[in-house]
């Protein structure tokens, strides 16, 4: 493993875009802030494209199960650190080593549907909630023994050089972001909505019962939601870790946040999750220009507290929320 | 005949263990039954172990440990009050915990306070501030809720982290007093054990009574079916935040007496993963219980600090560790210990005769 990183000193969330703007951004000369909001715009959407993806994660599972993984984080976590082992400790060429890198989170969550959640299917949810979070203690202190706990940057897909779109500067990295979120969520949407199996996760969420009389089986369905939302984890990693620095233990929080993103566009929606994840993105890129920029995870929190009691359903409604009536 | 005559010798035989085992291990009939006002003679023994087992055994890291465990006993105590009797989650009770010790520090290291007025101060801030919180959340449940205090925790840590003039940022508030009342200051191993288990002795006299009061019968309600307790009359709000409340007093105490005995405060000590290990010390205990919490913190007080030697590995064995229990375990470990070594050694001995041909 390389020694020399490029100043890989910074933990995860005061990456390049929010060091930029930080030092200038403050209260004192607002003025700036109007210069600034283009830029602060885009490292918005690119952070809200990722929360888009991890948020899409939760979704997923929680489609076919009613479950809630907080180890969602991890799989982020896995997909940008794995990726940059193969690439750096193995030389394998990049395309290769992130196929290689998501075939192996998506074996994660295989295993981890088969060890933890499949023996707790009928454990309380807290019962749920503590083992998953357990899981994630173990992935991500795991990671730090294999992989080192130095934070990790893979190298952009295409270049350092700025993109200049009409006087705004994009890392080229961001544009791939965008694509590629788009493209999964193309994937996504035709797995959910145009497939069998898609249909088959859909029933087993909203009836398990009435899935089983069809002859579904709800542990296959949740055993392969799992694998779908640990390949869409380990994909937001994979574009996430050119931009920030990825450590062992940046996993966790950016699950929670992949969470507050769900939550606030809309529980159990793909729609909801993506809305969310860009709003929340750009809302706490923002932050930066008002408050300190220590702050600026605390934004999230703040906004899953107000969203929680004024509209627990989230932007875009939620279908699981109504019916249970919480 | 013959099957009679094996019915008895193996009950025999299987009675030994069963009572042995009975004595130790505390069982969940305080639950659903409020007769038992008087103590059984099994608390006693408890009384008995706690008062003299610190003297017989002299051990300073011993006394270290069991006043650790003892200060995790009364917050996982007060959270088994929000857990196990009102049937809520919550993951924020490592921010109520934090709450407590920031007060003390402030106050007895910028403003000089006696440490037994900063005490109370720290419970009121953290009962204040669990009111505060408690009026829009609670209304919240299951995973909802959990992200809800979930939520609060880290907000709390990024404030502290922030308020860098007020709390010392990153690095923490050092050189907190011992704990003293009116001259008499504890600054030994052995008096901070007995101040330790004192306040949880009073806590738990104070929760033993809360659960058989108006208030924990309330609770059990809303824990069973918050439908059921609204329709008999329960103002189910009310309840919720009361326990809440409640619990996050504890907290405070305990957050508090945490301040003055390692005489720091830093924010990495209420993280995330304390608020894990405090539910899992409930969880384990037993829900609906009030020795369990007590036990449960004994427990993984040990656990943490056998697994702290293997350096590195301990995270990876922690959380494969925490799995397990709660695989096999998801009740509690001492929970109807009774019942199911008997439906063990019921199916074991079925298993024999099934094998022998005989049922």
């Amino acid at each position: 493993m390389p020694k020399n990183l490029p100043a890989c000193t910074k933990p995860f969330g005061e990456g390049r875009f929010s060091g930029q703007v930080s030092e200038g951004g403050q209260t004192e000369d607002f003025m700036n802030f109007w210069t600034y909001l283009p830029q602060l715009l885009s490292s918005g959407i690119t952070i809200g494209a990722i929360y888009a993806l991890v948020a899409l994660g939760f979704v997923t599972i929680t489609r076919a199960s009613q479950i809630i993984n907080f180890a969602q984080g991890e799989f982020v976590m896995l997909g940008g650190v794995i990726t940059f082992f193969l690439l750096k400790g193995l030389n394998l060429p990049y395309f290769l080593a992130a196929l290689i890198a998501i075939m192996i989170v998506v074996m994660i969550g295989f295993l981890l549907q088969v060890s933890v959640i499949y023996p707790l299917r009928k454990a309380s949810v807290l019962i749920l909630i503590m083992a998953t979070l357990g899981a994630s203690i173990f992935l991500s202190s795991t990671s730090a023994l294999v992989f080192g706990t130095l934070p990790k940057a893979l190298p952009p897909f295409s270049g350092e050089q700025p993109l200049q779109i009409g006087g705004l500067t994009v890392v080229p990295q961001s544009i791939w972001v965008l694509g590629v979120t788009f493209l999964l969520l193309i994937v996504l949407y035709l797995l959910s909505h145009r497939t069998l199996l898609g249909k088959a996760m859909e029933a087993t969420s909203t009836d398990p019962l009435g899935a089983d009389l069809l002859g579904i089986s709800r542990n296959l369905m949740v055993f392969l939601a799992f694998g779908v939302s640990a390949g869409i984890g380990a994909f937001a990693g994979i574009l996430i870790t050119p931009i920030f620095f990825t450590s062992y233990n940046s996993g966790t929080l950016l699950g929670l946040k992949g969470f507050i993103a769900a939550v606030l566009g809309g529980w159990g929606k793909n729609s909801g999750a993506i809305l969310g994840g860009f709003v929340l993105g750009i809302v706490e890129s923002l932050s930066v220009a008002f408050i300190p920029s220590g702050y600026k995870d605390g934004v999230a929190f703040a906004i899953l507290l107000l969203i929680l009691y004024f509209r627990p359903k989230g932007i875009l409604g939620s279908p699981f929320i109504d019916s249970r009536r919480w | 005949m013959q099957t009679k005559k094996e019915f008895r010798k193996r009950d025999f035989f299987y009675l030994l263990p069963l009572w042995l085992l009975s004595l130790i291990v505390p069982d969940a009939d305080d639950l659903y039954s409020y007769r038992s006002k008087e103590f059984k003679r099994r608390e006693f023994y408890y009384l008995g172990a706690v008062l003299f087992l610190p003297l017989i055994w002299s051990d300073p890291h011993f006394h270290h440990l069991m006043v650790l465990a003892g200060i995790y006993a009364i917050l996982a105590l007060g959270l088994s009050l929000f857990l196990g009797y009102a049937g809520q989650i919550s993951l924020g009770h490592a921010a109520f915990f934090g709450i407590g010790a920031y007060t003390t520090a402030i106050l007895t290291t910028r403003y000089a306070f006696p440490t037994f007025l900063a005490f109370w101060a720290s419970a009121t801030t953290a009962a204040t501030a669990a009111f505060l919180i408690g009026k829009p959340i609670l209304k919240l449940k299951g995973y909802f809720l959990a992200l809800a205090t979930l939520g609060f925790a880290e907000i709390f840590l990024v404030i502290v982290r922030e308020t860098q003039t007020l709390t010392g940022g990153v690095i923490g508030i050092f050189g907190i007093p011992w704990f003293s009342i009116a001259g008499f200051s504890f600054d030994t191993y052995l008096k901070q054990y007995y101040l330790i288990w004192g306040v949880l002795l009073g806590l738990f006299l104070f929760s033993k009574n809360l659960v058989r009061s108006k208030l924990g019968r309330a609770s059990l309600a809303v824990a069973a079916s918050e439908d059921a307790a609204k329709s008999v009359g329960i103002d189910v709000a009310q309840i919720k935040i009361k326990v809440f409340v409640m619990s996050a007093a504890f907290a405070g105490f305990a957050g508090s007496l945490f301040a003055c005995i390692m005489s720091t405060a830093n924010p990495e000590a209420f993280s995330l993963g304390f608020s894990t290990l405090i539910v899992m010390m409930v969880i384990l205990g037993g829900m609906g219980n009030l020795y369990g919490p007590i036990f449960g913190s004994i427990l993984l007080t040990y656990l943490m600090d056998i697994l702290g030697r293997y350096q590195e590995w301990s995270l990876p064995i922690y959380g494969v560790i925490l799995i397990l229990l709660l695989i096999f375990f998801p009740d509690g470990i001492g929970t109807r210990v009774g019942i199911r070594l008997i439906y063990l050694i019921g199916y074991w001995a079925k298993k024999k005769k099934r094998d022998e041909g005989k049922l």
